[in-house]
């Protein structure tokens, strides 16, 4: 039975992947790679490159792990070795609620309130406004936020207590137990934690459309520039949820175009999870194996 | 009689006749999509509808404009609401829909600013200028004798029935407009939202939602040197060069539901809803 879901589900993938193949054929075929790595999309001019909109998603979804990571493994370094064990399941149960609301939810709260305190707390950088490449990745951060944490906990969970109890009795402190054994023993959990959370940042639509700003063609002078935190960008999610798809419908070429940024999208966010999953199984094996 | 278990074993069974209920009673809904302009006094039209005549009514607005008119063509929806007449591409793009238009109110596009520019004097922008804007020349308010802030422009979304009649104002139509890559807001609530956030912002935004307290709607400075406000009076006469028709669209002469609602929004009822929310009225147009 598992095995016919499996197949079921693996049937639907390849089928939406043949679809958006076959949707986006005529821009691969006006462009070829000049489609990902073209600077200007004006759809007026038929001119589709898509480089300002995949440097938009990873800029952000980059920006949402780097505060997310820390603040999520320490929390759990918190509720796995210091939090009494009777209050770990409340906790975690909260955190997890955190996890299940819904994105639009998040969005609003950026609208009301995220984007005026980025625009009021920045102002010294005379930010044009709210919207911002650096709010979408702030907002995005708080949303994966209880994903990260509570799978980092998972992780640190798994690893013996034996080990710990071994490593302050070899006269470690508790803090130096918690980095040298806990986190040692479970990054590779906590790697993919991270993944699974990139995938649901790359995927992310509503709450980054609310306060992303979707300028187009909003690419830096230098790659190396911060200042496109600071302004108004544009991700692959934000674009697909516009409008735009509804002047695209009918245009082969710009709906083929639009298509390509799903088609994207898709390959980028599986690619994430398949790296999430090996590492994921790579672990578990791992613990198998310490337990022997 | 059948007891709890043998109801269990045939679960598939309830399963099926729940959801042949459910959708023959969802057949009923008379789905209405399109323009946020549009959207207040058809939406509280279907609330009074609702009540009066226990209809199912569901109104939305995803992708303003086009997208009721997209929505309508592939019969998603049963009614559109447009700020914009349907283009030609658009009835060639649907070939088997006739869409019909029916004009139920009148409103303008305004081009609003944030509070900061209003009280620093800025009351009117010209054509030429708003170009200056649009393709980037002009960057600073105080190139057009405003405070010496960068000009945060919010561009509509294309599609949106607001954009076009911008676009069409400055370009004369909407396709020789140049492309331009600015941030861009969508609804009309979300354009009001983020001018009055925003120091140094200017918008487009239809005019009754211009409160005057948020933002701030500009005169149009004609190449005579008149200046037009977008008030009642100079929409009903055209003076106001974005004037522009609000529209309910249906396929076809409208039947059954969908009759009754486009009735309802132009008897005398229908017509105050559409004052109420600061439109004009179409015995206020003569």
């Amino acid at each position: 039975m598992s095995f016919f879901f499996t197949a079921l589900a693996a049937f639907f993938l390849l089928l939406m992947l043949f679809l958006f193949v076959w949707q986006s054929l005529p821009v691969w075929r006006q462009s070829g790679l000049a489609y990902v790595t073209g600077e200007s999309w004006y759809f007026r001019q038929q001119e589709f490159g898509a480089l300002a909109m995949i440097y938009g998603t990873l800029v952000v979804s980059l920006l949402a792990l780097l505060l997310a990571a820390p603040v999520g493994i320490g929390a759990a370094l918190f509720t796995a070795e210091i939090l009494p064990r009777r209050w770990r399941l409340p906790v975690k149960a909260a955190v997890e609620l955190l996890a299940g609301v819904p994105s639009v939810v998040y969005g609003l709260l950026g609208i009301l309130f995220l984007r005026n305190w980025v625009y009021d707390g920045l102002q010294y950088l005379d930010l044009l406004s709210g919207d911002t490449l650096l709010t979408a990745g702030i907002l995005l951060a708080l949303m994966i936020l209880p994903t990260v944490m509570t799978l980092s906990d998972d992780a640190l969970r798994t690893v013996p207590a034996a080990q710990g109890r071994a490593a302050r009795g070899l006269g470690l402190t508790r803090a130096e137990t918690a980095i040298w054994v806990s986190l040692a023993q479970s990054w590779r959990g906590m790697v993919s934690a991270l993944l699974l959370a990139l995938g649901r940042v790359l995927g992310e639509t509503i709450a980054v459309f609310l306060v992303v700003g979707r300028r187009d063609n909003a690419l830096p002078e230098s790659w190396l520039s911060l200042r496109p935190l600071v302004e108004a960008g544009q991700t692959l999610t934000s674009k697909l949820g516009g409008s735009e798809i509804n002047i695209a419908y009918g245009d082969p070429l710009h709906w083929a175009a639009m298509v390509g940024l799903a088609l994207l999208l898709l390959i980028v966010v599986a690619g994430i999870t398949w790296l999430g999953n090996i590492l994921m199984r790579r672990k578990e094996g791992e613990s198998y194996a310490s337990l022997h | 009689m059948m007891n709890c278990k043998t109801w269990i074993s045939r679960w598939p069974v309830g399963l099926v006749v729940m959801f042949v209920a459910v959708t023959g009673v969802r057949g009923d809904i008379l789905k209405i999509n399109g323009s946020t302009t549009v959207n207040p006094p058809a939406a509280e039209a279907a609330e009074i509808l609702r009540e009066e005549k226990g209809m199912t009514i569901q109104v939305d607005t995803q992708g303003g404009s086009s997208g009721g008119i997209s929505m309508l063509g592939d019969g998603l929806v049963q009614l559109g609401m447009a700020s914009k007449p349907v283009s030609d591409e658009s009835r060639a793009r649907y070939p088997a829909v006739q869409f019909k238009q029916i004009h139920v109110g009148e409103d303008a596009v305004a081009l609003v600013v944030s509070r900061d520019v209003w009280e620093a004097g800025v009351e009117s922008i010209s054509r030429e200028q708003m170009q200056g804007i649009y393709e980037g020349r002009i960057k600073n308010w105080k190139q057009l004798g405003g405070p010496d802030k960068r000009i945060a422009f919010f561009n509509k979304e294309p599609g949106r029935g607001t954009w076009e009649v911008f676009a069409k104002w400055l370009y004369g139509s909407s396709k020789k407009a140049p492309q331009a890559s600015f941030p861009e807001v969508g609804g009309n609530e979300e354009a009001r939202n983020k001018v009055a956030s925003t120091r140094g912002a200017i918008s487009q935004l239809s005019s009754s939602w211009a409160d005057g307290k948020r933002v701030f709607a500009l005169s149009i400075k004609l190449a005579d040197g008149r200046l037009i406000l977008p008030s009642n009076k100079n929409i009903a006469s055209h003076q106001y060069p974005m004037s522009r028709p609000l529209f309910l669209l249906s396929n076809g002469e409208p039947k059954g539901e969908v009759k009754t609602f486009v009735d309802f929004l132009l008897s005398e009822r229908g017509q105050a809803l559409v004052r109420k929310h600061g439109y004009l009225s179409l015995d206020q147009l003569q």
